[in-house]
């Protein structure tokens, strides 16, 4: 039984097709660990080896990994969530009911879209914690903790952009309640400080900027959708390239 | 063919080579191979994190209110849990100040912390008694945050009034009828101040006793900044002149936040500083 | 008494040993590829929506009174059939070309249907008699609702029998045509 698999295995693994796939054997002979980390693109982002210390669970409990894997499962889902959403006012809703309803595996989808956003922003933040309890932003690590504070804030907007696209009362108002906030800025918004002066009206503000009008409407919607589906994970991904890179070029702050 | 000299020689540079990446712990004998030590833990990571969510999105299952509608107002109505916390400020705050600047205090803060907090100390280790002032005063804005967000999610019902778990989330409160003052009018009542204002510019006409609250606003920053420049030199010399004003003025804003909160449960007062254009 | 490195296992040890490794691999590996199939499969039925946003497949079109002999236009935008009556009753015939699904025209002096992207002729009763097309036309399922004798059209109910190939084109025995449920005799 073994003889015949081996047997099989053996070829399969001299065969051309198989070759140009894979390079090398399998990792289980250190030669081929250290070259799957230069031949693998999702691997290549690993070093070849690490510091013994650095492996210890109690030091990093795989926050920072978590939530690169939590954007990964968000970006998936999300993606099975576009074939059946379209950001209308008239329609969003009855969108999410049929998720809900006729599309077998839709609430699952949602669901598990929903539960990876909560457990994102959870991860992110508590990464950023453990970040900061061991030190590991001291220089030279600065910028990369400055990167992680803008990735803190893609992940907040990112959240609540997505809040809106259901369409139903508690995305509604949750938006109206933080757009309310932008009005009020100081300058920028025409109900805060010095915002009439300078010119701010309800038609001109950021909050108009944010909104695409005077109210939430159907150009919110569809402001927050392209934002929320293109816009904010290209700025994301594009900060976390950096992020990434800088952890390799600086190494792991852990125990020696 | 070397001859025995130089192939001492370069065996004793080798030596030492070695010695010397050992004792920085740079030396391959205290590293192991990323495949499949750490690639293996990031992999049952990602599977064990994926069967909870997937146990919590069968468990319960995202939520789905009635359709939009811009004419009914769902009471009460909230943020995300994890603006909550900027919510709650909005008791305390004006919006402008809770929703836009106290929002960007503490993006900035969390972005200057690397540059204000430079010394080598305690870099990838857990300390906390050779950083004490960092870990408390990081760790201080985290509860702040985590127990404005508790108090969000948990004890605010109808029409955003306080609510214990036990309450009925159906029953209305009785309006309280408290009254609200501004500190410049307990000032003024207190001190017997004129009511006459002392300057006028345009709108802002301000009385004697406004003008002691811009005093008791300022006095707060200056008298916060002195205090340890004079009695903790050493805290002072060890950030130098930008790094300690920079973090002393996020310090006793952030410091500010639940003191205004004390003052408005505790003494009814509902700003500290009035003008035409803001109010604190 | 064992030297600290000799292992103190019997041969019946070595294989119980072997058993329960070979036993948690399996689990372990079969329970996560049973996990990672169970989600390819949920996935893949995910992309088959159960309710579509399309007009209905099967709809009523009237009495067979309202239909006069030969061909008939009506339908022809809404619905994307022909209504057909000949001496022996009435027949549907779905307006795709099968070329490649432009909608023909019908030309009521010519006595053919004529399509306007690669130049496909059907005669009256569908076999194609010029241009590129390789099967005749399709007919509707077609039936007589009893309570309120109206014509009921399935449009998905489609009738594609095997043309021959002969000089005048590809052909379909019309008469072998007219069986129900695609033929309505009136």
């Amino acid at each position: 039984m073994k003889k015949t698999f081996d047997l099989i295995y053996g070829f399969i693994t001299q065969t051309q097709l198989y070759k140009s796939v894979f390079r090398h054997g399998y990792p289980s002979t250190d030669a081929n660990r250290a070259l799957i980390m230069f031949s693998n693109v999702i691997l290549h982002l690993h070093p070849v080896r690490i510091r013994r210390g650095a492996l210890k669970i109690k030091f990093t409990w795989c926050l920072g990994g978590l939530t690169f894997f939590f954007f990964i499962l968000l970006a998936v889902t999300g993606v099975f969530l576009m074939f059946y959403y379209v950001p209308d006012t008239r329609r969003a809703y009855q969108n999410i009911k049929d998720l809900g309803t006729v599309i077998y595996f839709g609430t699952l989808f949602r669901s598990l879209h929903r539960w990876a956003a909560h457990a994102m922003v959870l991860s992110v933040w508590l990464h950023m914690t453990r970040v900061f309890m061991t030190g590991s932003y001291k220089p030279p690590r600065e910028f990369n903790w400055v990167v992680g504070v803008i990735l803190l804030v893609c992940t907040l907007l990112l959240s609540w952009t997505g809040y809106l696209l259901p369409w139903d009362q508690l995305a509604l108002w949750a938006v109206t309640v933080g757009s309310k906030m932008a009005e009020a800025s100081p300058l920028l918004g025409n109900a805060g400080p010095f915002g009439a002066e300078i010119g701010m009206t309800v038609e001109n503000d950021v909050a108009f900027a944010l909104l695409g009008g005077t109210m939430v409407g159907q150009s919110t919607l569809l402001r927050f959708y392209v934002l929320h589906c293109l816009a904010l994970p290209l700025v994301a991904t594009l900060f976390m390239a950096v992020h990434f890179w800088r952890i390799r070029k600086d190494g792991f702050s852990g125990p020696l | 063919m070397e001859s025995v000299e130089t192939s001492v020689k370069t065996k004793d540079a080798l030596a030492s080579r070695i010695k010397k990446a050992a004792t920085q712990n740079l030396g391959p004998e205290d590293t192991v191979l990323v495949w499949p030590n750490l690639v293996y833990i990031e992999l049952v990571s990602m599977v064990f994190s994926l069967a909870i969510l997937l146990f919590l999105a069968i468990v319960s299952p995202a939520p789905l209110e009635e359709m939009a509608s811009a004419d009914t107002t769902p009471n009460p109505t909230k943020a995300p849990w994890y603006f909550l916390g900027l919510q709650e400020l909005l008791v305390f705050f004006d919006p402008w100040l809770a929703g836009v600047v106290l929002p960007s205090l503490i993006i900035v803060g969390l972005v200057v912390i690397p540059y204000i907090d430079t010394s080598p100390t305690g870099k990838g280790t857990y300390n906390f008694s050779d950083r004490k002032f960092a870990v408390f005063s990081f760790s201080f804005g985290l509860a702040l945050w985590y127990l404005l967000i508790v108090i969000g999610v948990w004890f605010r019902g109808l029409d955003w009034s306080w609510y214990w778990p036990w309450d009925n989330p159906y029953l209305h409160r009785s309006a309280t009828a408290v009254t609200l003052v501004d500190l410049e009018v307990l000032l003024q009542s207190a001190l017997h101040l004129p009511e006459t204002p002392l300057l006028t510019m345009g709108r802002y006409e301000p009385t004697a006793a406004n003008l002691l609250t811009w005093g008791i606003f300022l006095a707060y920053y200056v008298v916060g900044l002195t205090i340890p420049f004079l009695f903790l030199r050493h805290f002072y010399r060890r950030f130098g002149f930008i790094r300690y004003n920079i973090m002393m003025f996020l310090f006793l804003s952030m410091m500010g936040v639940p003191l205004k909160i004390f003052l408005r449960l505790m003494a009814n007062i509902k700003y500290i500083l009035v003008t035409p254009w803001f109010k604190i | 008494m064992l030297k600290p490195d000799e292992k103190s296992e019997s041969p019946s040890d070595v294989s119980r040993r072997r058993f329960f490794t070979l036993l948690s691999l399996g689990v372990g590996w079969g329970g996560l590829l049973a996990a990672f199939g169970g989600g390819a499969v949920g996935t893949l039925r995910y992309m088959f929506p159960t309710v579509r946003y399309e007009p209905p497949s099967i709809f009523k079109i009237g009495k067979p009174e309202d239909y006069g002999m030969g061909v008939d236009n009506r339908l022809k935008k809404e619905r994307q059939i022909w209504v057909v009556r000949n001496e022996k009753g009435i027949y549907v015939m779905v307006a795709i070309c099968r070329h490649l699904g432009c909608t023909p025209n019908w030309f009521q002096d010519q006595m053919r249907f004529r399509c306007p992207c690669h130049g496909s002729i059907y005669d009256v009763d569908g076999n194609v008699r010029g241009g590129p097309a390789p099967r005749t036309l399709w007919r509707a399922g077609i039936s007589l609702d009893p309570v309120d004798g109206e014509i009921v059209v399935n449009f998905t109910q489609r009738q594609d029998p095997d043309p021959k190939g002969t000089p005048d084109g590809l052909i379909v025995d019309p008469v072998s045509r007219e069986q129900p449920p695609f033929f309505l005799k009136v």
